[in-house]
């Protein structure tokens, strides 16, 4: 293959912070108190920028109340309101509070998340989220193969293994949150479970943080289709799986299983018929190549989204998909299409803000 | 003994604005930190046994987990430290201990930790003091709530006392040269405040050139904060230019009615 040598882009100039105050050869400091290092005219910039630092005097109204990413001096009788992260202020009627520029994903009760086995214990398995916390799954949370409705008995707890087993990824809905924050997670339905057949991937996902990522949004599960593409034959479709914690799942799809299954599929009478016994199979299905190389092309559009500090959601992948499908065929004869990184990135990009 | 390799103004700092891993340079050190979690992970479990650890909100909170690495090519001298180095174990229950005073880690909950990696690759003088400044930011930048910036200066003083030079002007932000030259110490305040959260003096000292020395160090660490707060407000402000982020609301007097 052959190697293309990019040009590198130059760095944005850097922009002149202070007003040169450290050629003060008299001296730092004195007792007697004057002070001269590069401190004045900083405060000015408060004024106009509406980004909250810690340590930051939000407002000291005591009409005010404090929320999220705020504080008050403990054991001081002033209503002072202060900053403990950076981010931007928000108002809720008479609530403050500081959405974090990037922060960790909190869990919600009702997030769709894409999680990692780490640990398996007698009852439950203990999952990353990608939270502060692990999350955990109860056995009694989980559907059986089979669909059977009954109680979990000691034998489910000795083949807790047949289910989910360490390292295994799958896709899950907070149920319940306790009061430190940690999630319970659910995969009673069919389109949570078990995932296999796609790649996975982690962005800056925050939810509801602020910052780029994967955003709250209506749907976090979607079914593309690839079959536009002259290159592909046949009708193929990808499942994409944004959890809202910033883990993606994207995998072949297939006709009444993922997470982007219709809910007007079968209802809860005939879940035994539905969910088959190879709900619980680690065994990948035999990928087309082509569907492979959609599916990291998805992949490429959901990094450049990132890279270029746009939000990850529903549209914006279909849409970029679109706009990477078109690029692929202005480039025919080129090597490599799938690259989306860099300038070919930012082009991207560029042509879905354009839009 | 007046050095002629002395300077006064405070350290050209700089900081490569990337994501958790933020490189900072306080005079020629270069200090590169990275931050893991807060996540649940056992902080003795980890591959960094040697890390220092301390609770923070004392006890009901998320417990920070520091360790240092000292590059074997960060010193002119090409010295290999081995993890289990005191003065490197010092520094970093200092750092720990620190952090812990300023983060608000009960946002998190006990079972959690916050790993603080920090290499140093190019070592010039304030040491701990950039430490502290790298770990801070990182912070900052990883969404950790924090009180205040901890921010950290070294001072250190010229006059002898054999010269009994009253006049003599204490030093700001020492280099390794004057480091090893005249006594310092490092000063940790909470941000802009003169609440000393650290303090660390290992040479001796006249003790009427102590307060002087507190004094500038507490200054240095004033014009740190706010260098550090503009980095982080830069930042901010692109990603807010950027569509990144929305724009913030502002609090005035006016909306209460």
């Amino acid at each position: 293959m052959p190697i293309t040598i990019l040009q590198p882009s130059l760095a944005p100039p850097p922009k002149p912070r202070h007003e040169d105050s450290h050629s003060d050869s008299e001296g730092g400091a004195d007792l007697e108190g004057d002070i001269a290092m590069g401190r004045p005219a900083k405060r000015a910039r408060t004024q106009d920028s509406s980004i909250m630092t810690p340590g930051e005097i939000i407002t000291d109204d005591p009409q005010w109340m404090r929320g999220h990413g705020t504080y008050v001096i403990p054991g001081a009788s002033s209503n002072t309101i202060l900053s403990s992260v950076a981010g931007t202020l928000a108002k809720t009627n008479k609530l403050l509070s500081v959405r974090p520029l990037r922060a960790r994903y909190t869990p919600e009760i009702g997030d769709l998340v894409v999680g990692r086995i780490v640990e398996v214990q007698a009852k439950r398995w203990r999952v990353d989220v990608g939270g502060t916390l692990l999350a955990q799954l109860p056995l009694s949370a989980i559907n059986l193969p089979g669909g059977i409705q009954r109680r979990r008995t000691e034998t489910d707890e000795l083949q807790i293994r047949t289910f989910f087993s360490e390292g295994e990824l799958l896709v899950a809905e907070v149920q319940q949150l306790y009061n430190d924050g940690a999630a319970v997670l659910h995969t009673r339905s069919l389109k949570y479970g078990k995932l296999r057949n796609g790649v996975f991937m982690s962005v800056t996902g925050t939810g509801g943080g602020g910052g780029g990522g994967v955003v709250r949004a209506r749907r976090q599960a979607f079914t593309l289709d690839i079959s536009g593409t002259d290159e592909v034959s046949g009708s193929e479709k990808i499942d994409v799986v944004l959890g809202v914690n910033g883990y993606i799942w994207i995998s072949k799809h297939i006709e009444g299983e993922g997470a982007a299954a219709e809910t007007s599929g079968p209802g809860i009478t005939r879940i035994e018929e539905s969910v088959g016994l190879n709900v619980y199979s680690s065994q990948n299905d035999i990928i087309p190549v082509d569907t492979m190389r959609e599916i990291a092309r998805v992949r490429g559009v959901i990094t450049a989204l990132v890279e270029n500090g746009l939000r990850v959601d529903e549209e914006m992948v279909i849409k970029g998909y679109q706009e990477a499908v078109e690029m692929a065929k202005e480039e025919r004869d080129s090597a490599d299409t799938l690259w989306l990184g860099g300038e070919r990135g930012k082009r991207l990009t560029k042509a879905l803000v354009g839009r | 003994m007046p050095l002629d390799t002395s300077t006064y103004n405070l350290a050209l700092l700089r900081v490569d604005g990337r994501r958790w891993n933020e490189l900072r340079q306080q005079g020629n050190t270069k200090i590169q930190c990275i931050i893991t979690g807060p996540n649940e992970r056992d902080a003795s479990k980890n591959t960094s046994s040697s890390a220092s650890t301390a609770p923070t909100a004392g006890g009901a909170g998320a417990t920070l987990a520091v360790s240092i690495m000292i590059a074997p090519f960060a010193t002119v001298d090409r010295k290999r430290r081995g993890r289990n180095d005191k003065r490197v174990q010092e520094m970093q229950t200092t750092i720990a201990c620190g952090l812990a005073a300023a983060v608000q880690g009960q946002a998190y909950g006990p079972r959690s930790t916050i790993h603080i990696a920090l290499n140093v690759l190019s070592q010039d003088g304030s040491l701990l003091a950039g430490l502290i400044n790298a770990a801070s930011l990182a912070l900052v930048d990883a969404g950790v709530p924090m009180t205040d910036y901890l921010v950290a200066c070294t001072a250190g003083s010229t006059s002898s006392y054999a010269a009994a030079d009253e006049a003599a002007d204490p030093l700001l932000d020492l280099n390794t040269q004057e480091e090893q030259e005249l006594p310092f110490l490092t000063l940790a305040t909470l941000g802009a405040t003169d609440k000393v959260v650290a303090m660390v003096c290992e040479s001796r000292v006249q003790l009427t050139r102590l307060e002087g020395m507190m004094a500038t160090a507490a200054d240095g660490c004033k014009a740190a904060r706010d260098f550090l707060d503009g980095v982080v407000r830069d930042k901010g402000e692109l990603m807010v230019q950027e569509g990144a982020i929305g724009r913030g609301e502002v609090v005035s007097s006016m909306d209460l009615d």
